[in-house]
């Protein structure tokens, strides 16, 4: 990998800079002697997380460690630039996204209360001074943090788009269910590099196959107060 | 002391009067210009309680504190925060704070503003990380808190200029723009998920927006007066608060990550002047 690649060039580059100006160089760690100034920018951001203990040593809620955590998946990678991606970036990333993901035989929306609770959840997967414990609370969507469903119920954000009467306007045909089902999982396969985060997808499940359910039936759901707006 | 005479400076000048990059203005009187250049900006003008309360800001009163504890012999070696340099020569604070993170010949490497006080209490006072003093880095009643606070005060109205001209300072300030765009953690959030677009909100939070200057000095213009934590919070906490929601690892205090996002945040604010002490939600 790269990463050990630089680590490498830099003890090269110090020794040799040592020995000839004997100028001192370091990249804040202790006792660290690399030469921060002979990596790319890109490998000093990875050296800085990877090599520095900048990290809290815990556990992940999903499992691994830190190091798992922070290590980033292709489409991480990918999406990783200022600004949007450009045109053959974005084709790759919707590649990537579709083929890793798993239609389900079936899709039934589950219950649309329960989904309202798990949209409005920001509990789960947080690490460091404080740790969510998934044994003691289940994790949420999030998902108000960034869509308004429903102004009535409390504060809704607007990162994405708004999402009132989203099942009133569209139905809940087959192919609205896939379509919905699709985005949560794994939205990239319709928005590459979208802010929205995969919940379902060959990196994780941050949600189970049983809440999405639930929280579909909130989106869907005739009932939903979603849908009644 | 001096500390008198710079609360003196704003009366004698005129309110409005354009900002030069050297000139310390008191921090209302900077909200108030940015308010009036931005009457758009949905981030800025979010809290009409927290712009009245402004002149009564609340880590004003850390300023005090801080200024007894800099110039009290402490610690072990029983002396004052004085021959401390922040980058401008031992003891010499006007602008320092706007000038960091900068590189030390002393230490080899770039620090941050808490990174360098710790050094300074740690080396010249002999605080180590058992005691308290360094210890304790969060809430009203931390030595860091007070200090901090009194530190930054001493630069407010000042323009945020980190210094690039040592390689490794351009070097942290460059790994520091692609931690900002990194991708990653099990959300796949990086730091313009929430901060790349103009007047966007998470939940009931304006989010500001870190292309826009004087949105992202404010942003920046830790220490402040968190109204929703009655405490001040320095940047350091405000890192760790972002990437704690971010679902990365969790960050430790004085580290090189910490230190390179704080070399791209500041220079993304370069030339607007700073809040310092600021009020937040
Ligand atoms: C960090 C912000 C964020 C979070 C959290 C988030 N979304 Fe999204 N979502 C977006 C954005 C942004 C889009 C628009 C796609 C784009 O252009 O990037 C979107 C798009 C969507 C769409 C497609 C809308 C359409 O045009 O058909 C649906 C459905 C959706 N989100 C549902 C959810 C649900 C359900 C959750 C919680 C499980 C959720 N989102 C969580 C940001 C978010
Ligand atoms: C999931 C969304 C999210 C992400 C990702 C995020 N932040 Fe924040 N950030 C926030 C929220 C919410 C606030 C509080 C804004 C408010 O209260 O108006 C905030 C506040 C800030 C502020 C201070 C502004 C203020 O008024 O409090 C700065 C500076 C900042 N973030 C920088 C960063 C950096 C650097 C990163 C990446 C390491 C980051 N943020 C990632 C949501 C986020």
């Amino acid at each position: 990998m790269f990463k050990k690649n630089a680590v490498a060039a830099g003890m090269a580059a110090f020794a040799s800079v040592a020995l000839t100006a004997g100028c001192a160089v370091a990249d804040g760690s202790k006792g660290s002697d690399v030469d921060i100034t002979a990596m790319s920018a890109d490998e000093l951001a990875e050296h800085l997380i990877f090599e520095t203990d900048s990290f809290r040593d815990q556990e992940m809620q999903e499992g691994g460690d830190w190091r798992d955590r922070m290590t980033q998946d292709d489409l991480q990678k990918a999406c990783s630039m200022k600004g949007d991606p450009d045109g053959e970036t974005a084709g790759q990333v919707v590649a990537m996204a579709r083929a890793s993901y798993e239609a389900p035989e079936s899709i039934e929306l589950g219950d649309w209360r329960k989904g309202a609770e798990l949209a409005d959840s920001g509990y789960g997967y947080r690490q460091g001074h404080r740790t969510d414990d998934h044994g003691q609370r289940e994790p949420g969507g999030n998902c108000y943090n960034c869509h308004v469903f429903d102004p009535r119920v409390s504060d809704q954000g607007t990162i994405g788009p708004s999402l009132q009467n989203y099942g009133a306007n569209r139905g809940t045909s087959e192919a609205v269910l896939r379509y919905v089902h699709e985005v949560i999982s794994n939205p990239h396969q319709y928005f590459p590099c979208t802010q929205m985060p995969r919940f379902n997808s060959d990196r994780h499940q941050l949600l189970s196959d049983e809440q999405i359910s639930h929280i579909m039936a909130y989106l869907l759901d005739p009932e939903s107060p979603v849908n009644n707006q | 002391m001096f500390k008198k005479a710079l609360l003196a400076l704003p009366v004698a000048m005129a309110v409005g009067a354009a900002a030069q990059a050297g000139e310390w203005q008191d921090p209302n009187d900077v909200l108030q210009q940015f308010l009036q250049e931005n009457p758009d900006s949905a981030y800025l003008h979010q809290s009409e309680m927290n712009i009245m309360m402004m002149p009564d800001n609340p880590a004003l009163w850390l300023v005090d504190e801080g200024e007894e504890l800099f110039y009290a012999k402490r610690g072990p070696n029983n002396v004052s925060l004085e021959g401390c340099d922040f980058g401008k020569g031992p003891g010499e604070l006007d602008g320092a704070y706007v000038e960091l993170p900068r590189y030390f010949e002393d230490t080899g490497k770039v620090m941050d503003f808490e990174m360098r006080l710790v050094h300074c209490m740690k080396e010249l006072q002999g605080f180590t990380s058992d005691d308290a003093a360094v210890g304790q880095r969060h809430g009203n009643g931390s030595d860091i808190m007070k200090l901090t606070t009194f530190i930054a005060h001493q630069s407010s109205g000042m323009a945020w200029n980190p210094p690039l001209d040592h390689p490794q300072e351009q070097a942290m300030r460059d790994a520091g723009e692609k931690l900002f765009y990194r991708r990653g953690g099990a959300m796949d959030f990086n730091c313009a998920s929430c901060h790349g677009d103009v007047g966007k909100q998470i939940r009931a939070s304006v989010l500001p927006h870190v292309g826009t200057g004087p949105e992202w000095s404010k942003a920046v213009s830790w220490p402040a007066h968190r109204a929703g934590h009655d405490n001040v919070r320095s940047q350091n906490h405000r890192i760790r608060g972002c990437v704690w929601q971010m679902r990365h690892a969790g960050i430790k205090a004085d580290t090189p990550v910490n230190t390179a996002l704080i070399s791209y945040w500041n220079d993304q604010a370069r030339g607007e002047p700073a809040i310092l002490p600021d009020l937040k939600r």
